[in-house]
């Protein structure tokens, strides 16, 4: 069993080194899941970088941090727990399957911000097994925001396997906007959240990871969806999205809302088939 | 209290339209250009100014009258600037909202527009505002590059489609940036001010003393918290960005003149105002408005008039217009400059400040400019920019109406119920846009 620890990071791991670390030690994985919680205390945010995230995601450029940001802050956390060689599921292949966030209050550039990530919840799946990545986010020893990543690592399913709420069904109706995505997209947008896995960057190492071509940044179609919603989606509440098909790229998608469901329910479909769903989410 | 001796109306007739309120306003801190809010675009910074202003007199999700704002750098993908901040804001995405844009009258006319509809009783309600960013300016292609992709586009086979790119040329790859100049002259606005400064004779040391007064005015204004509830701060600023709260005439004597040639050039960087990023607001309603929301009354406007100066052949200066449209509103409002208690003069230059006041105390401009039979007279200077102004705060172009009316509306409230004040605002084309406020 490992040892119940937590490390407090002084700076943000770099995320390149730490993929390559993953891959080289990706086999021979199993067992359980550390107890390790990583931390980075009074975190800063880099204006110039929160502007990079609202203008790639197209939330405006005020000093109110957009839900999904503090995601992108504790990612890096992530992927340093993820890649240790006492994380039982290999990094490569994993798949981002659910993302849940709570904002308790609204966050802005000026908050120092106690970031701490942990692993739980290892379960089989019907298509696997999956972990939850906790982020949660502190103010002055306030909880003001959380959020949890859950993983799928492919693989035998449990049959016994009863899985959670499952995503609501998307509105039939007429696309609320239509968003055309460029080839570039995984690139630029790894270039501001650090994500730089492969199967993001291009159409040639999408391909070695098994994806006919680079597919978008879950993480930033649920930000973009959420910021074709307008302010009411920055506002403190609770969201939950459900990642569907990957969104191939270069792509045309459609934003689908259904402003009376409540929760809200909204999601991103292929433009040219509308039974593709992209993600569903549900705002509240 | 304020009391006069030039009789007037105060009442108003049944038949007149009601005065609209200025109830509140709102602004980002000033950021000199190129600086802090480098990266932050004309749309951002209207929003954050709106949510703050909305944040402060509880309307998130409301609905108001019309939202009316513009910029005077302006994108065109930014057609529909106020509308896209509107809906990018906490307002009610059913508001209204309009563009306007007259040069640096920006913010001022789109109070005087929101205030004659709410006087009309067309909208009870209206935010009147302007953003500006010197830094994230558009820049257009090359006029040449322009053409020829017109052409191109135009073509209806491609051999005439290929044909007209033959057009394209290396230097046409020079993109066309904006240029703080006259359009119709050529000449910067400092160098307009220059020739108009050395035609009054305005001193360099009146014009340091002016600047000074404006820094200082200012600095005890943020200390006295005289902005504690004007103001939002953004990316991280509190204060404007330009303020030197020891600036001095000692230390302003130093500069080397920027506008003007010779020996007798006057105009220093310190005594014009810098390039600045930033954004305004103001709410204003009509009385029943603000009642029905306990919201506090600050003052009313009165009156407003505009004009334009024909200062491309010369006649006149290009910033002089102002000085045109003080008789009309005088005569009609059957007052004295002298009967005001606060005056704002925008401070394009600090000499901008001071040929207009000589102007109005010239008995041969006023007889055979303004067709006056006596001088319009003296200010009592210490009427003037009480709480600094354009020098010391800069002046992101349409974004200096929204600060000078909110500032003066609270200023003139202070003073209590019946002070007046007079607001002057110059503008590129020759124009000038001037308003009355008075403390409810």
């Amino acid at each position: 069993m490992p040892e119940s620890t937590s490390r407090v990071l002084t700076e943000s791991p770099s995320l390149a080194p730490l993929f390559v670390k993953a891959a080289l030690t990706s086999r021979g994985r199993g067992g359980a899941l550390p107890d390790t919680v990583l931390r980075r205390e009074a975190v800063q945010v880099d204006r110039d970088h929160l502007l990079a995230y609202q203008r790639i995601c197209r939330f405006t450029g005020t000093d109110v941090l957009p839900p999904t940001y503090p995601h992108v802050l504790g990612f890096p956390l992530q992927v340093s727990l993820m890649s240790g060689r006492d994380f039982p599921l290999p990094l490569p292949g994993l798949v981002h399957l659910e993302n849940r966030i709570v904002v308790h209050r609204q966050l802005t550039a000026d908050d120092r911000l106690d970031i701490s990530v942990h692993a739980e919840q290892l379960a089989s799946h019907p298509k696997g097994q999956v972990v939850d990545l906790v982020t949660e986010v502190d103010v002055a020893g306030q909880r003001v925001w959380e959020g949890r990543s859950t993983y799928l690592r492919r693989g035998r399913g449990g049959d016994d396997a009863a899985y959670r709420e499952k995503a609501p069904a998307l509105p039939d109706r007429p696309p609320a906007a239509v968003l055309r995505l460029p080839e570039d997209l995984g690139r630029r947008y790894a270039a501001v959240s650090g994500d730089v896995n492969p199967i993001h960057l291009h159409p040639l190492t999408a391909k070695a990871m098994g994806f006919p071509r680079a597919i978008a940044h879950g993480m930033w179609t649920y930000a973009r969806t959420l910021a074709a919603l307008g302010p009411k989606a920055v506002e403190p509440g609770e969201s939950s999205v459900w990642f569907g098909k990957p969104v191939l790229l270069p792509n045309t998608v459609e934003v689908v809302v259904d402003p009376d469901a409540s929760p809200l329910v909204a999601g991103l479909r292929s433009r040219k088939d509308a039974s593709k769903v992209f993600l569903t989410l549900t705002l509240s | 209290m304020a009391t006069r001796s030039t009789p007037r109306s105060t009442q108003q007739s049944s038949s007149a339209p009601r005065r609209a309120a200025v109830i509140g306003g709102n602004r980002i801190p000033f950021a000199r250009a190129n600086s802090t809010y480098s990266h932050a675009s004309n749309q951002d910074m209207l929003t954050a100014t709106l949510d703050g202003l909305v944040a402060r007199f509880g309307l998130a999700g409301e609905q108001v009258g019309e939202v009316v704002a513009g910029a005077v750098l302006k994108h065109s993908r930014d057609f529909n600037l106020t509308r896209e901040s509107v809906l990018g804001s906490s307002l009610a995405p059913t508001t209204p909202a309009y563009d306007v844009q007259q040069a640096c009258g920006t913010g001022l006319e789109a109070a005087i527009l929101v205030a004659n509809k709410i006087a009309l009783g067309q909208i009870d309600s209206g935010i009147a505002g302007g953003t500006d960013t010197a830094s994230d300016a558009p820049i257009a292609l090359n006029e040449g590059l322009r053409q020829t992709l017109l052409a191109a586009n135009r073509a209806k086979t491609p051999v005439q489609r290929a044909k007209a790119l033959t057009g394209l040329r290396p230097n046409q790859l020079v993109p066309s940036i904006p240029q703080n100049v006259e359009p119709r002259t050529g000449l910067s606005m400092g160098e307009h001010m220059a020739q108009t400064a050395k035609q009054w004779g305005v001193s360099r040391e009146a014009q340091d003393e002016i600047a000074a007064a404006s820094h200082q005015h200012l600095a005890a204004a943020y200390d006295r918290g005289f902005f504690d509830d004007l103001l939002t701060p953004f990316k991280g600023l509190t204060r404007d960005q330009n303020l030197r709260p020891d600036s001095s005439v000692e230390k302003l004597a130093k500069l080397n003149p920027v506008f003007g040639k010779g020996p007798d050039a006057t105009m220093t960087a310190g005594n014009s105002t810098p390039l600045t990023d930033g954004a305004a607001a103001v709410l204003l309603g009509s009385d029943e408005w603000a009642a029905e929301r306990g919201l506090p009354v600050l003052a009313h406007v009165v009156d407003a008039q505009t004009a334009a100066v024909d200062y491309v052949t010369g006649h006149e200066g290009l910033l002089m217009a102002p000085a045109y449209a003080l008789p009309k509103l005088l005569e009609r409002q059957g007052m004295k400059l002298q009967d005001f208690d606060l005056v704002e003069i925008h401070e394009a230059f600090a000499s901008t400040v001071l040929c207009t006041l000589a102007a109005w105390e010239s008995e041969e401009f006023c007889r055979d400019r303004l067709g006056l039979d006596a001088p319009i007279g003296e200010l009592d200077r210490s009427k003037l920019n009480v709480n600094g102004s354009s020098l010391a705060a800069g002046h992101p172009f349409a974004a200096t109406g929204g600060r000078i009316v909110a500032s003066l509306a609270k200023a003139l409230h202070e003073k209590g119920s019946g002070a007046r004040g007079l607001i002057s605002v110059c503008a590129a084309g020759g124009q000038g846009v001037m308003a009355i406020l008075e403390a409810a």
